[in-house]
């Protein structure tokens, strides 16, 4: 097995693999057939404007299949895109967006800036994250020992945000310019989905690289990260308890 | 790819319901979580409901947020057309495969539309939202179209979609060049079947 398969299988672990979302170009009522031949169900499909990129949002999706389209991920050939437990999730994320029609996938100064506080602030606190740049700004993963109910990973993540609009408003930036989602979202864990880590922009092309404070890592320095975070900064319970009593 | 000729998308907003209709009549919310004054919320709700899109740079912003909000509640309240219904278990009966084609965001209103489309008794295989439906046609291989749209209407047989629409007063001034447009959904019938 490639060894990125098992780093992701551990990283995302704590996540359903019943409901997907898969994307890729491929498309037409056979591709269908066979994506539903092992008796995952469309919920629907998307068919954005960019080229033929087709999103699926499939759900009662067999295990075997996910595992065949998890080594299809990794291969590039689709990117796999994952919902969060109702309840409680041991991973969360901050999605940072540029939030422009035009050229969004620009990195704006708004992003780069909150993408660095969220960083600093929850590393002080020994929760640090994992900033994968995403196409269009960055999504901060955090990984936790055990689940934590929904409420509380909320309520961590919109402090932290807090600090993260305040330093925006401090270096004279507009944060309107940027979108924030947090995930797990109390209100919308069935809703939407976040690409995993090892997938490539349909629109930028770009992998998925990992950014450090020395910079964008290459591919391969991305998966070197990826499996460092995984191994050494998985953030214990009791951390996450003082680092939300701290915030609050 | 050759299109599949008892394949069939049809749209849903004033396609199937009234959306228009109870968009126009719907109250102005009066749970609003972003604090916008009532003047500017009024406005705000008076260009929703004239259709007016979000003219400035950026994708989420608070009129937006209302809009999607609206939209949501017309999603829940329009009433399904009693001849559209007929004419879609009519599809089913004659063994079409119908895909269901909608503008609307679907990670948001899934739900909602699907249990809309099940209370309401209309048919389909497959549920899908695209930006430009005459491209989703053309890459399925979709070659007939029930929509509104008057982009579809304009340019669906440009691009080899025959397009069907119900005539409404929006479409007065747009050319439906090959488009055919209808009055009762019973007109359809022998029109798909040609």
């Amino acid at each position: 097995m490639d060894p990125k398969l098992g780093l992701l299988q551990t990283f995302y672990a704590g996540l359903p693999k019943d409901r997907v979302k898969l994307e890729t170009n491929e498309h037409g009522f056979e591709f269908l057939a066979m994506l539903l031949a092992e008796g995952a169900v469309l919920d629907y499909g998307h068919l954005g404007v960019h080229r033929l990129l087709h999103k699926y949002k499939l759900s009662d999706v067999p295990r075997r299949a996910f595992d065949r389209w998890l080594a299809r991920h990794v291969a590039k050939a689709c990117n796999i895109c994952l919902y969060f437990h109702a309840q409680a999730n041991d991973v969360f994320c901050f999605n940072l967006d540029n939030n422009h029609k035009e050229n969004n996938t620009v990195l704006l100064p708004e992003t780069a800036v909150a993408a660095a506080t969220l960083q600093d602030v929850l590393s002080a606190l020994g929760c640090p994250l994992l900033t994968v740049a995403s196409g269009r700004g960055y999504h901060l993963w955090g990984r936790l020992a055990a689940p934590v109910a929904n409420d509380r990973i909320h309520d961590l993540m919109l402090r932290a945000a807090a600090r993260a609009l305040a330093a925006l408003h401090r270096d004279g930036l507009d944060p309107q310019k940027l979108k924030f989602n947090f995930y797990p979202h109390p209100r919308s864990v069935d809703v939407v989905s976040l690409r995993l880590f090892g997938s490539t922009h349909a629109k930028t092309h770009h992998f998925s690289q990992i950014l450090t404070p020395a910079g964008l890592l290459d591919e391969p320095a991305s998966w070197k990260a990826f499996e460092d975070h995984l191994l050494h900064r998985t953030i214990p319970l009791r951390t996450f308890e003082s680092a939300l009593a701290a915030l609050s | 790819m050759t299109a599949d000729p008892k394949t069939i998308a049809v749209d849903i907003d004033d396609t199937l319901n009234n959306f228009t209709e109870v968009l126009r009549e719907l109250p102005v919310p009066d749970d609003d979580p972003h604090g916008l004054s009532p003047e500017v919320l009024r406005d705000y709700v008076e260009k929703i409901r004239a259709g007016v899109p979000d003219s400035g740079a950026l994708l989420s912003t608070d009129y937006s947020f209302l809009r999607f909000r609206m939209h949501h509640r017309v999603y829940e309240r329009a009433a399904a057309r009693p001849e559209a219904v007929a004419f879609m278990q009519w599809l089913r009966a004659e063994g079409w495969r119908i895909v269901i084609c909608t503008q609307r965001d679907l990670r948001r209103s899934f739900g909602g539309t699907k249990a809309w489309l099940a209370a309401n008794g209309i048919p389909f295989d497959h549920l899908f939202s695209a930006a430009n439906k005459i491209v989703f046609c053309r890459a399925w291989g979709i070659a007939r179209l029930i929509d509104d749209d008057p982009f579809t209407i304009a340019h669906g047989a440009g691009y080899g979609v025959q397009v069907y629409f119900p005539v409404l007063p929006k479409h007065r001034g747009v050319l439906a060049t090959g488009a055919r447009g209808f009055t009762a959904f019973e007109q359809l019938k022998p029109w798909i079947q040609s």
